[in-house]
């Protein structure tokens, strides 16, 4: 124990039933000369450790984050340490808080210890951690939370615990979205611009109504009955695939959003005017506000709209082209007759992709054959 | 001779960061992607040829367009969605490999002439069959039965092809495909669709075949062509035969060869005028499977690999051409092999091309803005950047071939 020095680290005791948690602040490029990451893997048909291997793409985009200016990482760091590691109290109880006691905790840090023998483990935020050691930054000091765990039993089951909290539910976090200015992680930055257009179609942009408002499904507009995520697929779908490509900025994915409201209202409104009835009924009295519904007919606004700007969709006659093959719909009743041998009740409609492929492909056709002459 | 390049849904991020080995967030694949022709300041090919297996899938599987892309296509047609200029030309054609085990091609000469018509081709190659086999002394009819019946029904479908194109009057330009097993069977097959009116020829069935063979096919077929039959050879690239070929009647051929060299060769990976050199490879930690097994089983140490890994790209990005610089290049490689546990060494092949920095004089655009990224054989935008780039080169050999009529006075 020649090279044992010892990290003496202002903290507060927590007393949780019988047993103690430490909250303390620590450099985060220290962390590994007293903290080590263990990983699964078989050892002699035993498994060790309990953690998986570093997501390098995870760490670089908490990495490149951390090397911004104002970056901040609020999580604690879950430490489980070993009985090497004592806490020493300087303050008496408070009255009233006496589960609470300020003092020093001290760690043992010998780097010339391999990792299997350090005095802690990290079992939540491994990233994190990972990424501060690798960030181009002088120091990072993090919030840290430790406990002395009996053995490695102790520390994986903690792990577990952990690690299994429930994540956000997706309709509130496409609802966050919009309002964030952070780097955020890959799947999210895409979403940004189809939950911000969203958004505004069932909150109504400056005060204008359109098709979708108050219509949409929200964990905040309760009374909305077409689902989020239908219509948030088909947004999504045409900013990439179809019509509303034209409004994207490739260089930083935003958009002209105003654009895109006028041509979805635009398109969408048409629709609302032509199937009054089945656009006010929810999913199981209607097929139009059902998810097969609004991203068939979502196709459908591709297809008739691609690379027509906004301002001259109203030379498309989009009512008149949907009024045509208005005979032909069953949302509310009745069959669609896809083929000879394939008819489908109303209802026997799912969203599934192979429904909504064949309800795409019955209307675009009808279209096709339906569109005036222009 | 003109060069068509095959699609396969090759593109590349122009918002690729290399540094930090990552796509932009909101990147969408293919439309904020670019293709060759767009990056490139003089377009690699003067065509492309699209396959409807490809777009559409077909027996073997899904094709290697998504749903929504393949509708793209069908909405936008070949032209707007590839975002061509105009002097490239398209050719379309069925991909009969993706279908070469079944007994008869599963496609219908009017579902082609579709894809054809509604996508809006220039050119499309009739549906046909591909033979798998050649020997130079079979006949016309003492031959694998399996290959009569495939020519045959290959010539059927040719006919039906014509006689459909100009009843439904469409704008595109029949290309017949002609199938053979040898030279008097190729022959006879373009022949055959002469007789049916066609002017232009695709080849098809000649990958496999020696470069002397395909010459023996040309030299019997020139036999019996007229003289305003032109020939397309299917997925050919022969450069040292290329002046021969276009005298006996070749106007064009297609090839992914020298883009996939790029990636799949073992050295040939970037090419110059006279010679090819090996990537330097700098595999992903994170994206190697065998490396993330063995990282997972505990027998490397991730720390480790990570460390070389970078150690690696700094030595490469800051190689200056210097002897120290190469040096210390090549030790950092050493180092990652060894780390690595590579199998095989290729050190020796990449102190030639560190020797050589073929990079440095290449004048494409490609070349010049990425540097040394373009030999490091490294994750898919590197690798068909350098396709790409092998693609110029090949365009610039082909464009340096005498033509036909300078060439007929040696003759
Ligand atoms: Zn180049």
């Amino acid at each position: 124990m020649s090279n044992t020095e010892f990290f003496s680290l202002p903290a507060v005791r927590v007393r949780q039933g019988s047993q103690y948690i430490y909250a303390f602040g620590v450099d985060g490029k220290q962390i590994p000369r007293f903290a080590a990451v263990s990983r699964v893997h078989r050892k002699d048909q035993q498994l060790a450790g309990y953690q998986r291997p570093e997501v390098q793409s995870h760490i670089r985009a908490i990495r490149r984050y951390l090397e911004t200016d104002g970056a901040i990482l609020p999580n604690a760091i879950v430490i489980a340490f070993d009985d090497r590691v004592r806490f020493e109290p300087v303050d008496q109880p408070q009255n009233g808080v006496d589960y609470s006691t300020i003092g020093r905790l001290l760690i043992p840090v010998d780097d010339s210890l391999p990792d299997d023998e350090k005095p802690a483990w990290i079992v939540d935020g491994q990233q994190r951690s990972a990424a501060i050691r690798d960030a181009e930054i002088e120091a990072f000091p993090v919030a840290a939370v430790g406990f002395i765990a009996k053995d490695e039993a102790e520390q994986r089951s903690q792990f577990i615990l952990v690690n299994n909290t429930k994540p956000l539910p997706k309709g509130l976090i496409h609802e966050l979205l919009p309002s964030t200015s952070v780097k955020l992680p890959t799947t999210y930055a895409r979403r940004r611009l189809p939950a911000s257009v969203l958004n505004l179609l069932n909150f109504g942009a400056g005060g204008g109504r359109g098709p979708f408002t108050g219509c949409i499904s929200t964990p905040t507009m309760a009374s909305g009955y077409i689902r989020d995520n239908s219509v948030l697929k088909m947004i999504e779908n045409s900013l990439y695939e179809g019509a509303l490509y034209q409004y994207r900025h490739a260089d930083d994915g935003t958009g002209d959003i105003p654009s895109i409201l006028l041509h979805l209202n635009h398109f969408w409104g048409a629709v609302q005017r032509v199937f009054p009835e089945a656009w006010s009924l929810p999913p199981t009295k209607s097929r139009l506000t059902h998810g097969a519904g609004i991203q068939a007919l979502g196709y459908v606004m591709d297809s008739l709209t691609e690379g027509v700007p906004a301002a001259d969709l109203s030379d498309l006659a989009i009512e008149e082209t949907l009024r045509n093959l208005r005979d032909e719909c069953a949302w509310m009743d009745g069959s669609w007759h896809f083929a000879d041998d394939q008819v489908r009740r109303w209802n026997n409609i799912q969203n599934t992709p192979n429904d909504v492929r064949l309800l795409t492909s019955h209307l675009l056709n009808l279209v096709r054959h339906a569109s005036p002459v222009r | 001779m003109k060069f068509y390049f095959p699609d396969s849904q090759d593109l590349i991020s122009p918002t690729y960061d290399f540094l930090h080995d990552e796509y932009a967030p909101h990147r969408v694949r293919q439309r904020d992607d670019r293709y060759a022709h767009e990056v490139l300041e003089t377009p690699p090919y003067h065509g492309i040829l699209v396959s409807k297996a490809i777009v559409d899938g077909g027996v073997s599987g899904a094709g290697k367009y998504s749903s929504s892309q393949r509708a793209r296509f069908y909405r936008m047609g070949v032209r707007r969605f590839f975002r061509l200029p105009d002097h490239i030309a398209t050719l379309g054609d069925n991909g009969a490999f993706n279908y070469v085990g079944e007994e008869v091609p599963p496609v219908t000469v009017d579902g082609t002439l579709d894809f054809y018509d509604e996508c809006g081709f220039d050119a499309g190659v009739s549906v046909d069959h591909v033979i798998f086999g050649y020997d130079a002394n079979a006949t016309l009819t003492q031959a694998d039965p399996a290959w009569i019946r495939r020519r045959e029904i290959t010539l059927d479908l040719a006919y039906e092809f014509m006689k459909r194109v100009s009843e439904r009057g469409s704008h595109v330009e029949p290309v017949g495909a002609a199938q053979g097993w040898s030279p008097t069977s190729y022959a006879d097959s373009v022949k055959r669709l002469q007789e049916m009116g066609y002017t232009r020829i695709a080849l098809g069935g000649m990958v496999p075949l020696k470069t002397r063979d395909v010459l023996q096919c040309l030299y019997e077929i020139n036999e019996i062509r007229s003289p305003a039959t032109e020939l397309h050879l299917l997925g050919l690239t022969r450069v040292d035969a290329m002046e021969t070929f276009a005298q006996l009647g070749v106007t064009s051929i297609d090839s992914t060869s020298p883009f996939r060299q790029a990636f799949m060769d073992e050295r040939k990976n970037y090419h110059t005028a006279d010679r090819a050199f090996a990537a330097i490879r700098v595999p992903q930690v994170d994206g190697n499977v065998t490396l993330r097994r063995a990282i997972l089983a505990g027998d490397v140490s991730q720390r480790d690999a990570i460390e070389a890994e970078r150690e690696t790209l700094r030595a490469l990005r800051s190689f200056d051409g210097s002897p120290r610089s190469q040096k210390t290049a090549l030790d950092a490689l050493a180092q990652y092999e060894r780390v690595n546990r590579s199998k095989k060494s290729y050190l020796d092949a990449y102190e030639e091309t560190l020797t050589a920095a073929p990079w440095l004089s290449c004048p494409c655009r490609l070349c010049r803005t990425h540097g040394i990224e373009m030999v490091i054989f490294r994750g898919t935008e590197r690798n068909k950047r350098r396709g790409f780039h092998n693609l110029t080169v090949l365009a610039n050999k082909i464009s340096k071939l005498a033509t036909p009529e300078a060439l007929e006075q040696y003759v």
